[in-house]
């Protein structure tokens, strides 16, 4: 496959980490001391009252990627509804939910719930909150495959482009911090993410464009076959240092915590922020053992 | 274009396989018990459709929706003839609850688990070699969801079979804020009928083998001719009659067939008043009198969540394959909504069927609708 078969494009990127509100911004550490993401400065404090932390989250990011995308003008879509869609990429966004509920059965009885957590209890939170607040009509899809998961969810995304079932998909990964997040992974925990628009065809608004998206059974072998498929890459982005090459340029997106479901949005997004800079070469992304190329937007200055 | 479907497998309450429980299906045998596993003293509601496998009465054990799922695949693997290494094959699961309910047991008893333990990408490497696994968590449409990326993945030549599969447990968290809102606990499901009182959740897990082409000489279990999927984008419980409306056209156009061509369908009924209102509203709207038969499964199986759509589908395809329909079982009173609708009700309908429907809704409005032909 070469990279133009895909005819996928990257429109929009949105980014919402502490200290890091745009793509750019991932090409650099963690501010040191950065405050959590405030949704409510973004899009307001209506409706969010009841929303888990991670459905917040993804909120703020999708306005402002489908705003970046030009597809959502002051608070109206600009594309058809049917033909826009949603793909969530988070693995943890509702566990604590899951084991609060439990802790108070346990403890009290479900007399003892709140019902406005009722919603929060189902996976497809994030994704179905989305469609809601912002009429995305078309297919929406949750993902919640682990390390690979934000990978997976930008593949699944263009093979539904490819085939037609949409437009313009928005990609959002992202996860919160908590205590039930900090000790399933055994360690600290990213509190947001990222979100891109797809779109096929192109348009002019590419900020990056996607190429090949595959898996296999190794992150070594993933490697081999990107780099097969699209020689001569300027950057990795990938958490561990194996199996990049020792002397390529290497981003590990490590200083906001485990990005667990965000990680595959978040190296594209941050692919994006590379291009803006200015450079030229293909980008690769690996997660797990999924991996993605980015490529830049033909006629950037 | 249609895709074969080389071989099907599923678990439920009412039957260890396909056959199992299409035979309950038809006979009527339920898989409603009082809870198994849950401390009946914190719960309103008092009966779910759970699968009797725990080794200790009364005791939960962590890993069962990985269990059912590697069981569902088992069978329909070899159902498919395919071998036991299903390394090349891409497997996509669809479920609502994930192994949400072994991390309700990590967090209160401290069984082992970690990030990794919630979806099943070790579990199917472990048991099958898979590789390219996917877990999608789309609450009660997921299975059906997965197959339209299935069919996605066949018709652009990225992989020459699929295995796709559903499954779900019953979480204490789901089942206890469903409690926390629903003052009076439904004695029995019973979709689509006047006195329905709501839902009941279930277990089950399902598995399809679909394929671009279908080995020479070997039998198939039927045919896929379309899916559908959309969002209502609407509300979170309450479903959208737009959005039912869309995905079902969407399905029946992409499938090439006009209403009149479709003899069955296996209806999502899951027994709430709102979703059997818009559903039957919506059928009635679809079709012209008489219309397809129209059944459904989980007045006997529950509300198995993510792995009811493709559970449905498998229903369909022996329905498909043995001209009988099994009933709704518990329909006395069809809703005004139904009147005109050819619900079948009191026993089984033996009719020769060629194409059928299968409807799945989720959660926030997430909508499946697949077209399945005979294996003709």
């Amino acid at each position: 496959m070469t990279p133009a078969v895909t005819g996928v494009a990257v429109t929009g990127v949105a980014v919402a980490l502490p200290g890091a509100a745009d793509a750019r911004a991932l090409l650099h550490p963690a501010r040191p001391g950065a405050g959590p993401v405030d949704p409510a400065a973004l899009i307001g404090r209506k409706g969010l009252r009841f929303k888990d932390r991670a459905t917040q989250l993804g909120l703020h990011l999708a306005y402002a990627a489908l705003s970046d995308a030009g597809l959502l003008q002051n608070g109206e879509l600009t594309v058809r509804k049917d033909r826009l869609g949603a793909v969530v990429s988070s693995n943890l966004g509702n566990v604590d939910t899951v084991c609060r509920a439990v802790e108070t059965i346990s403890k009290e009885s479900t007399s003892a719930l709140s019902p406005m957590d009722t919603p929060n209890a189902s996976s497809n939170i994030i994704a179905s909150e989305t469609a809601i607040r912002y009429g995305l009509r078309g297919p929406n899809l949750t993902v919640c495959n682990g390390r690979a998961s934000g990978l997976d969810a930008i593949r699944w995304a263009a093979l539904m482009l490819r085939t037609g079932r949409a437009d313009h998909i928005l990609v959002t990964g992202v996860e919160p911090d908590n205590e039930v997040t900090r000790r399933l992974v055994d360690g600290p925990m990213a509190d947001g993410g990222a979100a891109v628009v797809l779109s096929r065809p192109a348009g002019t608004r590419a900020r990056a464009l996607l190429g090949p998206v595959l898996r296999t059974a190794q992150p070594a072998d993933t490697a081999h076959q990107l780099v097969r498929q699209v020689p001569g890459g300027g950057l990795w982005l990938s958490a561990e240092d194996h199996p990049v090459p020792r002397s390529a340029l290497r981003n590990a997106l490590n200083s906001w915590g485990e990005l667990s479901g965000a990680l595959g949005v978040v190296q594209c997004a941050a692919a994006a922020g590379w291009f803006a800079e200015g450079n030229k070469s293909p980008a690769y992304a690996l997660a797990g053992a999924a991996g993605a190329v980015l490529l830049a937007p033909e006629g950037t200055p | 274009m249609t895709y074969p479907i080389l071989g099907t497998g599923a678990v439920a309450s009412i039957g260890a396989d396909a056959d199992a429980i299409f035979d309950s299906l038809c006979a009527g045998r339920s898989g409603l018990a009082p809870l198994r596993a849950f401390d009946p003293s914190r719960f309103n509601a008092q009966q779910l459709f759970e699968i009797d496998d725990r080794q200790t009465e009364g005791i939960d054990e962590p890993g069962r929706a990985t269990r059912f799922l590697v069981e569902a695949i088992r069978q329909a693997a070899e159902d498919a003839g395919l071998p036991e290494d299903l390394a090349g094959i891409p497997v996509l699961v669809g479920t609502g609850l994930r192994e949400l309910r072994t991390l309700e047991l990590w967090w209160r008893d401290g069984v082992p688990l970690d990030a990794d333990g919630l979806h099943f990408e070790d579990a199917l490497r472990r048991h099958f070699g898979a590789v390219d696994t996917h877990t999608f968590a789309g609450a009660c449409s997921a299975s059906l969801y997965a197959l339209a990326l299935a069919w996605d993945l066949l018709e652009l030549g990225e992989a020459e079979t699929v295995v796709v599969a559903g499954c779900d447990v019953v979480t204490e968290s789901m089942f206890g804020q469903a409690d926390r809102v629903q003052f009076d606990p439904p004695p029995s499901v019973r979709p689509f009928d006047e006195n329905r009182q709501g839902t009941i959740l279930g277990e089950g897990a399902a598995a399809i083998v679909l394929s671009r082409s279908a080995p020479a000489g070997r039998p198939v279990r039927g045919r896929l001719h379309s899916v559908a999927v959309n969002c209502d984008a609407h509300h979170q419980t309450a479903p959208d009659a737009a959005g039912v409306e869309d995905a079902v056209r969407q399905a029946q156009a992409q499938a090439e067939v006009t209403p009149a061509d479709i003899d069955l369908v296996v209806l999502h009924g899951t027994g709430t008043p709102l979703n059997d209102r818009t559903e039957a509203a919506v059928t009635a709207r679809v079709f012209d009198s008489p219309g397809p038969a129209l059944t459904g499964i989980k007045s006997l199986t529950g509300h198995t969540s993510g792995s009811a759509g493709l559970l449905s589908l498998i229903v369909a395809l022996r329905s498909l394959e043995r001209g009988l329909v099994p009933p709704i079982a518990g329909l006395a009173d069809p809703l005004p909504e139904a009147a005109e609708l050819r619900l079948v009700a009191g026993g089984p309908l033996a009719a020769p069927l060629r194409l059928a429907q299968v409807n799945s809704f989720g959660f926030g409005g997430v909508n499946a609708v697949a077209i399945v032909g005979g294996a003709a």
